[in-house]
């Protein structure tokens, strides 16, 4: 345990949703006849035994796709819903911004909805009156105090609500999605909040989608992946590799588009899968020139062919062709493929200049008849530390004989 | 499930604490209920002042009034307001969680004040439609048809004891309404019933001797003999009556204190 107490303690959090949409035995009835036999077996696991411990006064960002868990954590930490299995502690005040405004009524005044929605979030009234100037500056809506809130504008209805829970003045602060909100004005002034409590050494945890807020605010993210805690480190390799992961899945989806008219053959073999390995052997995005780099594909033949050949194709995102290789050309013969298989076209050293670049996959016949022929299947950008024209970019060097002098050669990059 | 202290009285300890919230919900029912209308508040008189003018005219000119309980419009008024008030209580209660379903899964509000807030605003409804009632029982005694005596201040004591009766029964049904769908077509089914069944219409003098114990299995029919004791016969409410009502909203209290604890845990994730 560090030096500051923890703030939040989160030991094996589990929680199952019983999966049984809004009626859980539809009926008093069949819930008499079938007893109580309901307590394990199916259920969606939201959160699978997740485990941290946030010391006070920091700042923790949450991330991951949706249906991730990050919400379910959210609730478990705010105490909304209970862990099915392990603990999880919170100490001191705490506050939830999971949806601005979720108490407001829309027929009765601001004012009124002011005094309601603080008492839900465990305000006192006294709290509340000595709070509520300033609620009502930061919400800027003076003017509209006696209108019904149904009479605001969303901005405005969003604006009051930010400001009731920021001014709750919590010792744990739980912030989900809601800068999406309201106006560039708006999220600076939440956010310059935000940084107030930091200051005070309050503790937060942002959940959100906004991968740039999270790296620049949150020292410390926590990846979450189908209910599982798959990452937690220092905010830009944590961000680093759910961009990665992103990119990643965007290709798969891409790929998976059954029918897109960038996919043509019979289907007598069916590419599952494009990537481009980078040095480190990982799905990447984006590789520097001259990395050694591999392009895979992932193929599934159901019935066994003995007429076969695969094919990649490297292009500029305008066109231009820089590689075109395919088995056939490299002298395979092809004798059988069945089931599934993984093709793999190792480049030792990626020559190309800084730029987009898309590449084709191809499974087909000898005679070009295509069992599965994906265009654009996967891109992939390359980065130099110096800009080139062109498409080649091989390793070079240059050298000079004669009355030549040069007064300085900068680093690059 | 980790167990809480007096574990299952807990949920009026919760919904005391929050009292606050209770009384801002209820407020926010009122004037929510009455913005934008003409009349506002004065609807919580026009309604029951209606009621009564139709009672009184229909027992007048078209319905013969039992011979027994006169002025009969009077008899059934206090009885059909205050069992107004059991009523839509409880048919409120059985909707709060789904109404306030966006709260209770965005904030951490403790789920007892619902069904409180339900109840209380029923109560207060009442409560602004007592001064017909108090109008009627004035004209009544000044044309002679009643006489008025103290036993009238028992009316206040039963009314309680009745809410208290009823906050507990909405305890057990608000939260049973969330886990199962048919909760709701039950308790509208039975205040139906219910209705007939407790003495509201007819004095129980009107009930043959034989029906009287089953007229007795229905929990809310000492409530309703001491209303008529209080504000129609003006006759000082027997003990085994007062026994009854205690008796009955404690049981109401701590059962539907021990249900709403059961199931509480997961009205966030069902509601």
């Amino acid at each position: 345990m560090s030096s500051p107490a923890p703030a939040i303690l989160v030991n094996d959090a589990t929680k199952v949703y019983r999966r049984y949409g809004r009626r859980p035995h539809g009926t008093l009835k069949s819930a008499l006849l079938s007893a109580r036999r309901s307590a394990a077996g199916e259920g969606v696991v939201a959160l699978d035994g997740v485990s941290f411990e946030l010391p006070a006064g920091e700042v923790l960002g949450v991330i991951g796709a949706n249906g991730s868990g990050k919400s379910t954590l959210l609730k478990l930490l705010s105490g909304i819903v209970r862990p099915t299995r392990g603990t999880v502690d919170v100490r001191g005040r705490l506050a939830a911004l999971l949806e601005l405004g979720a108490g407001f009524h829309p027929e009765i005044s601001g004012r009124e909805n002011i005094e309601i929605t603080g008492l839900l979030l465990g305000l006192t009234k006294k709290e509340i009156a000595r709070r509520f100037d300033e609620i009502v500056a930061f919400a800027e809506v003076e003017d509209f105090l006696d209108a019904p809130v149904k009479t605001y504008s969303s901005g405005m209805a969003v604006r009051l609500g930010f400001a009731i829970a920021a001014h709750v003045d919590p010792d744990v602060l739980l912030v989900d999605e809601v800068l999406a909100v309201g106006d560039e004005a708006f999220s600076h002034r939440a956010l310059e909040k935000f940084s107030e409590f930091e200051r005070l050494g309050r503790t937060l945890v942002f959940v959100s989608h906004d991968l740039s807020l999270i790296a620049e605010r949150c020292r410390r993210v926590l990846y979450l992946e189908r209910g599982r805690l798959v990452a937690d480190g220092a905010a830009e390799e944590v961000v680093a590799r759910y961009r990665d992961r992103v990119a990643e899945a965007e290709g798969e989806r891409r790929l998976e588009a059954p029918g897109g008219v960038s996919r043509i053959g019979s289907g007598a073999a069916a590419i599952q899968s494009v990537r481009l390995l980078g040095r480190d052997g990982r799905p990447a995005g984006s590789v520097e020139t001259g990395d050694s780099v591999a392009l895979e594909m992932a193929v599934r033949a159901p019935e066994p062919l003995s007429d076969f050949v695969f094919g990649f194709q490297i292009a500029t995102v305008a066109g231009c062709v820089v590689l075109g290789t395919n088995t056939a050309l490299e002298g395979f013969l092809a004798e059988r493929l069945e089931g599934d298989a993984r093709i793999c076209l190792r480049i030792p050293s990626l020559d190309l200049a800084p730029g987009v670049y898309a590449v084709d996959a191809a499974v087909h016949a000898r005679d070009g008849a295509p069992y599965d022929y994906r265009r654009d299947a996967r891109r992939f950008e390359v980065t130099a530390p110096r800009r080139s024209a062109g498409v080649w970019s091989p390793r070079r060097s240059w050298e000079f004989e004669g009355g030549i002098s040069w007064k300085h050669r900068d680093n690059g990059g | 499930m980790k167990p809480e202290s007096p574990a299952f009285l807990s949920p009026l300890q919760r919904a005391y604490a929050h009292r606050a919230l209770v009384f801002a919900l209820v407020r926010r029912e009122l004037s929510a209920r009455y913005r934008g209308g003409a009349l506002g508040f004065l609807w919580s008189f026009l309604n029951p002042l209606l009621l009564l003018l139709v009672y009184a005219t229909v027992f007048r000119f078209v319905f013969a009034p039992r011979a027994d309980v006169r002025p009969y419009a009077m008899f059934l008024f206090g009885g059909v307001l205050v069992w107004g008030f059991v009523s839509s209580s409880l048919l409120d209660a059985v909707e709060t969680f789904r109404a306030n379903g966006p709260l209770l899964r965005k904030t951490t509000v403790a789920p007892e004040v619902f069904p409180a807030a339900a109840v209380g605003s029923r109560l207060a409804h009442l409560l602004l439609a007592l001064p017909v009632l108090a109008a009627a029982i004035a004209v009544a005694a000044w044309r002679g048809s009643v006489t008025v005596t103290p036993a009238l201040l028992a009316f206040p004591a039963v009314l309680a004891l009745l809410a208290l009766a009823v906050f507990g029964t909405a305890l057990a049904l608000s939260p049973l309404a969330v886990h199962f769908g048919d909760v709701r077509d039950i308790v509208g089914n039975l205040l139906t019933l219910a209705f007939f069944v407790t003495p509201i219409l007819y004095p129980l003098e009107a009930v043959p001797d034989h029906y009287r114990p089953l007229l007795r299995c229905n929990p809310f029919a000492s409530y309703f003999l001491a209303i008529q004791d209080s504000v129609f016969f003006f006759r000082p409410v027997p003990l085994e009556e007062w026994l009854a009502m205690i008796g009955f909203a404690a049981i109401a209290l701590a059962g539907g204190a021990a249900v709403f604890e059961r199931v509480r845990d997961s009205l966030a994730e069902q509601a």
